[in-house]
């Protein structure tokens, strides 16, 4: 450790973390996939306290609120094997459990921990929109779907664009505890090309720097289509 | 042309309104006359379900339907023909003033868009905002929102028009020039309901005026008759305290 920082290794490190981007990108994109309508829809249901679907969206919230997303993954990485060991005998599915690919463990436990965060972000931006959009939608003959796809989700994105990439940002960079169950993605990989020669403040040197670049560049686009949505409100000179 | 009857509504312990019977005929300009709180902006709410009565009837044309259990499918094809010009203007802030006016016809209507574009610069045209197609709502004033709102309604060429006071959120200076525009329809034989607190307007336009107060018609009848012989005691202390002094001097 004496002889300083090893900058070949630091150079190759960060090569090893870059390949660990396209699964970590991955993973973001698939639970935003499911996160997005399902946060939204679960939103709509605390929005309007429709009764059963808006308490279970308060529970939910609290209880993934509530814990650390590391917790969370230790227990649906051990209870899901079990639940589906139990379907698969009972239905005489020939699949091995602990041959499951780490990834789907990945996009279960983040999607269920991304909707939670979405459903508060969207219903906030609920709130700020006036009822009166709504009513001018419905006298002008739109139907409810219409209204809302047209009138209400355009400017609840604007709204909600800030907290969105909050959110997003935080997925990417929540998707490193997915060296706890071994998927390969930036922190895993390069972690362990350390292990050899035990280089590991130039490991963690080079994925400090690729998250940074990774979250950095998300953020940019974000404001990019943030600007793009909201020309509305720019005020002509 | 179209009527409610008998329209109860309460907000938890509030009557609103306690059996309301207006009626409307083909030309009309009704304008709608009361203290805060008498229930004429829930009527004309109520009239476009913005707001479901807890009892009542509304015939228009010749169909008639309950105010209360109206499918969805009834109250689209209600919210056809009358239309809405909100107090707080209510324009979609994510679209230009041409946008606003021909969101309806495109998307509610299924009228082609070049055809829609082309009866919604005319409406804007007819309310004088033919160089602001393209504007944004918070690009224009008050006067000019509102403007816009009397427009996107015109543009659906709806056998009715409810104005739910159309100038109580603008500018004092800002007030004629909806006003005027709100006029000019009316000349041109357009039915509107009118809720309002511009009494002039009232004089000058409306070819009846209805006098609410405490969820009920106190007093109805033409313009002059309200104004000039008020027959009710409670009409009569209303006008007092809203009418200019020269007026209640000149009776």
């Amino acid at each position: 450790m004496a002889e300083g920082l090893n900058i070949s290794f630091l150079w190759e490190a960060f090569f090893i973390a870059l390949s660990g981007v396209p699964i970590t990108l991955l993973v973001t994109i698939v639970a935003l996939v499911i996160a997005l309508p399902t946060g939204f829809i679960l939103a709509l249901s605390r929005f309007y306290r429709i009764p059963l679907l808006r308490q279970i969206a308060s529970v939910y919230i609290s209880f993934v609120r509530g814990t650390p997303i590391i917790v969370q993954i230790f227990i649906i990485y051990s209870s899901i094997p079990l639940m589906l060991d139990i379907l698969f005998k009972k239905y005489n599915i020939g699949i091995n459990i602990y041959e499951i690919h780490p990834i789907w463990y990945a996009f279960i436990v983040f999607s269920f921990n991304t909707t939670a965060i979405l459903i508060e972000v969207f219903r906030s931006a609920l709130q700020s929109i006036d009822q009166g959009q709504y009513e001018a939608a419905q006298s002008i003959g739109l139907t409810s779907v219409q209204a809302y796809r047209r009138i209400i989700i355009p400017q609840l994105l604007v709204v909600a664009m800030p907290n969105l990439c909050t959110a997003t940002v935080n997925l990417i960079k929540a998707t490193s505890l997915g060296y706890a169950f071994s998927l390969q993605e930036i922190t895993l990989r390069t972690k362990v090309a350390a292990n050899m020669n035990y280089n590991y403040i130039e490991a963690y040197l080079a994925i400090f720097i690729v998250y940074l670049l990774l979250c950095s560049a998300v953020e940019y686009g974000f404001k990019v289509y943030e600007n793009r949505l909201a020309r509305y409100q720019l005020r002509m000179a | 042309m179209l009527e409610v009857s008998d329209v109860h509504k309460s907000f938890g312990e509030n009557d609103v309104l306690k059996g309301v019977h207006i009626q409307v005929d083909k030309g009309d300009v009704v304008v709608i006359l009361g203290p805060s709180g008498s229930g004429k902006t829930t009527l004309l709410r109520c009239i476009n379900f913005l707001e479901k009565a807890d009892r009542g009837k509304l015939a228009l044309h010749d169909t008639s339907l309950p105010l209360n259990t109206a499918s969805k499918k009834e109250i689209h094809k209600v919210r056809q023909s009358v239309a809405f010009v909100f107090q707080n203007y209510n324009l979609f802030h994510h679209k230009t003033a041409l946008e606003n006016v021909t969101e309806g016809l495109i998307i509610g209507r299924k009228v082609a868009k070049k055809e829609a574009e082309k009866i919604g610069r005319e409406a804007l045209t007819k309310v004088g905002l033919s160089d602001k197609y393209d504007a944004f709502p918070n690009q224009l004033s008050g006067g000019q929102q509102q403007r816009v709102g009397i427009a996107r309604a015109v543009a659906l060429s709806p056998d009715i028009i409810l104005f739910d006071e159309p100038t109580s959120a603008l500018d004092p200076e800002l007030v004629d020039e909806v006003l005027g525009v709100m006029k000019n329809i009316a000349e041109e034989g357009t039915t509107m309901i009118v809720v309002t607190h511009e009494m002039s307007f009232a004089k000058d336009v409306a070819n009846k005026v209805i006098f609410m107060d405490g969820g009920v018609v106190v007093e109805e009848g033409t313009a002059e008759e309200i104004f000039k012989k008020p027959k009710k005691e409670r009409t009569r202390q209303f006008l007092r305290r809203v009418l200019p002094e020269e007026y209640i001097y000149s009776i």
